[in-house]
């Protein structure tokens, strides 16, 4: 190899990772919209017994506006002023003395029952009250109204209505042989476990009014595709071909799934309308075709084909199915596609050249893809908020796999659940409950 | 961190500009491979060049994901000779180096069977109804037989023609790297790729079921190259 060869083998290399390069620092800028310095001062109370209550709100909230990734959120041992000062007493200089933009502040009364929680936000640079509010309920419900009053302050601030803490999420925890089916709030709280079995719960996912839960099972003899009813628990067959019948997409019309089926012999990408039985095949291909993601409008499927060779991430039009295109090109191993409910955007996990598997998301209209984890062990199963601002997925960063959320720009990032076996496969559902 | 992929991608332009290979070490990596798979049955009687080979190995494939292929060549090399003499340790301490039990725990509902049967005999008779089924190793993301293994699936289509009433399922795995949905695909198309050279074989489509775990049965539950090694397989089980 000549000299000169070689040089221009360096200069190819460069070319092709700049544009990496560049879309690593669009992907820091991104997201924050301007340095926000949010002050949450602790919740008071009038009664002691509500301590434990009050701070767990205050937590909550601060929790909230913080992985939304727009603000900073102020360390309270800094704030000159006590939390029990009064709502109409606030000293707007001693806020702008510790940064502040703006400042929540809040107060629980009352003990047995029903309890109060008064909430109010401030516009610290104008010197005014912007809103406050007076929710009235048990205290285990509080922390929904308290979500509300933050969703209502993000609002005002950005203009974005964020409905992700009305959301619950569901996926598999695995402890050896023991394969638990369960569901959390998006805050990892409330751990509800719908189904156990030793014959595995793979692959779960929503149905679109939130009521029922598909998966797969190898519970007789061969990976089946199962629906359960998270109420009354009642588990329905839906498809068992023989091999696999993975990877349940299920469409906004509640009854349509798109699948893997591999009983042509190689894994294929197909719908299946869940009342009718009707099956419409979507590809066709000596190559493995699977973990299809339907976006809300039900006109496109994503999915991952090793066709090029390796896993990569595809989409094809559901009116006219041979309509394929690729939309990953760098790495040789993407997978785990999952729509945006807006449409916009496909998360997906991809092994980069490091050998480690990371978070990305794909910009359809851009087609740029931007890195959401780096350098934070084995991270996997993206599923977006119904918002889609949030993405959720499992992560080893700790040791053991667990439940962890991030803004879309991933600069924040946060464990929510972590029990005893390995947190894998989340599906967020698409309902909100507020 | 993203400092440290600057300066990494700078040095690999750099490597480029003074002459490094510009391709993987195929031929060197599969010697390699081939004879630290061999040394597997030398992995507790000869520990110490075991791990140093694993070791090797491990350093060498990192070696070319960051594209130093020189340093990839020369690693492969040396794992290789390490292997070698895990080889002959083993030729020369045939007792010390037999697995004295092959099998391994059996799944808690009885149907799950693990069996840990990396060290299967080679030389297993196919004239034993009860022959100890071989098996079958597959490269990362491929579903193709090692020509290594290819006696072993020889053996199990004697041991087919030698039973014919016989039923087996043939049981697809992969390692745990990869999304859940790809790996039973994967583990299908490995079982499949089993079945195939059964079928032209002319065993009776009838007598092979197959079916994919994916990830789910891992032989070895942890997260190294040996371990992914024995988790890439199909297994014969019995129906009848």
């Amino acid at each position: 190899m000549s000299f000169f060869s070689k040089l221009a083998a360096a200069f190819m290399l460069i070319m092709i990772s700049a544009p990496a390069w560049a879309q690593v620092r669009v992907e820091v800028t991104e997201g924050a919209i301007s340095e926000y310095n949010m002050a949450v001062s602790p919740i008071a109370v009038t009664d002691s017994a509500n301590a434990n209550l009050a701070e767990d709100l205050t937590a909550a909230i601060e929790r909230v506006f913080d992985i939304t990734g727009y603000f900073k959120i102020l360390d309270k041992r800094s704030f000159l002023e006590k939390p029990d000062t009064d709502f109409a007493a606030v000293d707007f200089k001693s806020w702008t003395n510790v940064g502040a933009n703006g400042l929540v502040k809040g107060r629980i009364s009352g003990s047995s029952g029903d309890v109060d929680l008064d909430l109010a936000f401030y516009d610290v640079s104008g010197a005014k009250q912007l809103f406050r509010k007076k929710y009235t309920a048990q205290a285990n419900m509080l922390k929904t109204a308290a979500y509300r009053f933050t969703a209502e302050v993000i609002k005002t601030l950005t203009g974005e209505e964020m409905t992700f803490m009305f959301s619950k999420i569901a996926f598999v925890e695995k402890n050896g042989h023991q394969y638990n089916l369960v569901v959390t709030n998006f805050d990892g709280s409330g751990r509800n476990v719908i189904h156990s079995t030793t014959k595995t719960i793979l692959l779960p996912e929503w149905s679109a009014d939130g009521t029922k839960i598909y998966f797969t099972s190898h519970e007789s003899n061969n990976p089946n595709l199962y629906v359960i009813d998270i109420k009354s628990r009642k588990i329905t067959l839906v498809s068992a071909y023989e091999g696999l019948n993975t990877s349940a997409s299920a469409h906004s019309d509640n009854k349509t799934v798109s699948l893997c089926l591999s009983k042509d012999g190689n894994s294929e990408i197909y719908s299946l309308d869940t009342e009718t039985k009707a099956l419409t095949r979507l590809t066709t291909n000596s190559a493995t075709d699977t973990a299809p993601t339907v976006n809300r409008a039900g006109t496109e499927v994503a999915f991952v084909s090793n066709r090029a060779g390796n896993p990569q991430i595809y989409k094809l039009s559901l009116s006219n199915p041979a309509n394929v295109e690729r939309l990953t090109e760098q790495g040789k191993y993407n997978q785990d596609p999952e729509f945006s409910p807006d449409g916009k955007k496909i998360a997906f996990s991809g092994r980069d050249e490091f050998y480690k598997f990371d978070i990305f998301v794909i910009n359809l209209d851009t087609r740029v893809i931007d890195r959401v984890t780096q350098n934070q062990g084995k991270n996997e199963s993206p599923t977006f908020s119904p918002d889609s601002k949030l993405i959720a997925f499992s992560s080893n960063r700790d040791g053991k796999n667990k439940l962890y959320l991030s803004n879309v720009a991933g600069t924040k990032q946060f464990a929510v659940y972590s029990g005893e076996g390995e947190v894998v496969t989340p599906t967020w559902s698409q309902v909100t409950n507020q | 961190m993203k400092t440290l992929k600057y300066i990494l991608c700078a040095l690999n332009i750099a490597l480029l500009l003074i002459g490094c290979s510009e391709k993987p070490p195929k031929e060197e990596r599969e010697m390699a491979e081939k004879a630290f798979k061999d040394a597997l049955l030398g992995k507790d009687c000869d520990r110490e060049n075991f791990l140093a080979a694993e070791e090797l190995v491990n350093q060498a494939r990192e070696a070319i994901n960051n594209q130093k292929y020189d340093e990839a060549k020369t690693l492969f090399l040396a794992a290789k000779e390490r292997a070698d003499a895990i080889a002959k340790y083993v030729r020369e301490h045939p007792d010390e180096c037999t697995p004295k039990d092959a099998k391994g725990d059996t799944g808690e509902d009885g149907s799950g069977s693990i069996a840990e049967q990396t060290f299967v005999d080679e030389t297993g008779d196919p004239n034993n109804p009860d022959m100890e089924f071989p098996v079958i190793h597959f490269e990362f993301d491929q579903a193709t037989i090692y020509a290594d293994d290819m006696p072993l699936v020889e053996m199990m289509i004697s041991w087919m023609q030698n039973f014919p009433e016989k039923v087996v399922r043939i049981e697809g795995h992969a390692d745990e790297r990869g999304s859940i949905d790809y790996n039973l695909s994967l583990g299908e198309k490995r079982a499949i790729e089993v079945k195939t050279k059964l079928l032209q074989a002319g065993i009776d489509p009838q007598r092979i079921k197959i079916i994919s775990y994916g990830e789910e049965q891992p032989v070895d539950p942890a997260s190294n190259e040996d371990a992914w090694f024995k988790n890439r397989r199909a297994e014969f089980k019995r129906v009848n």
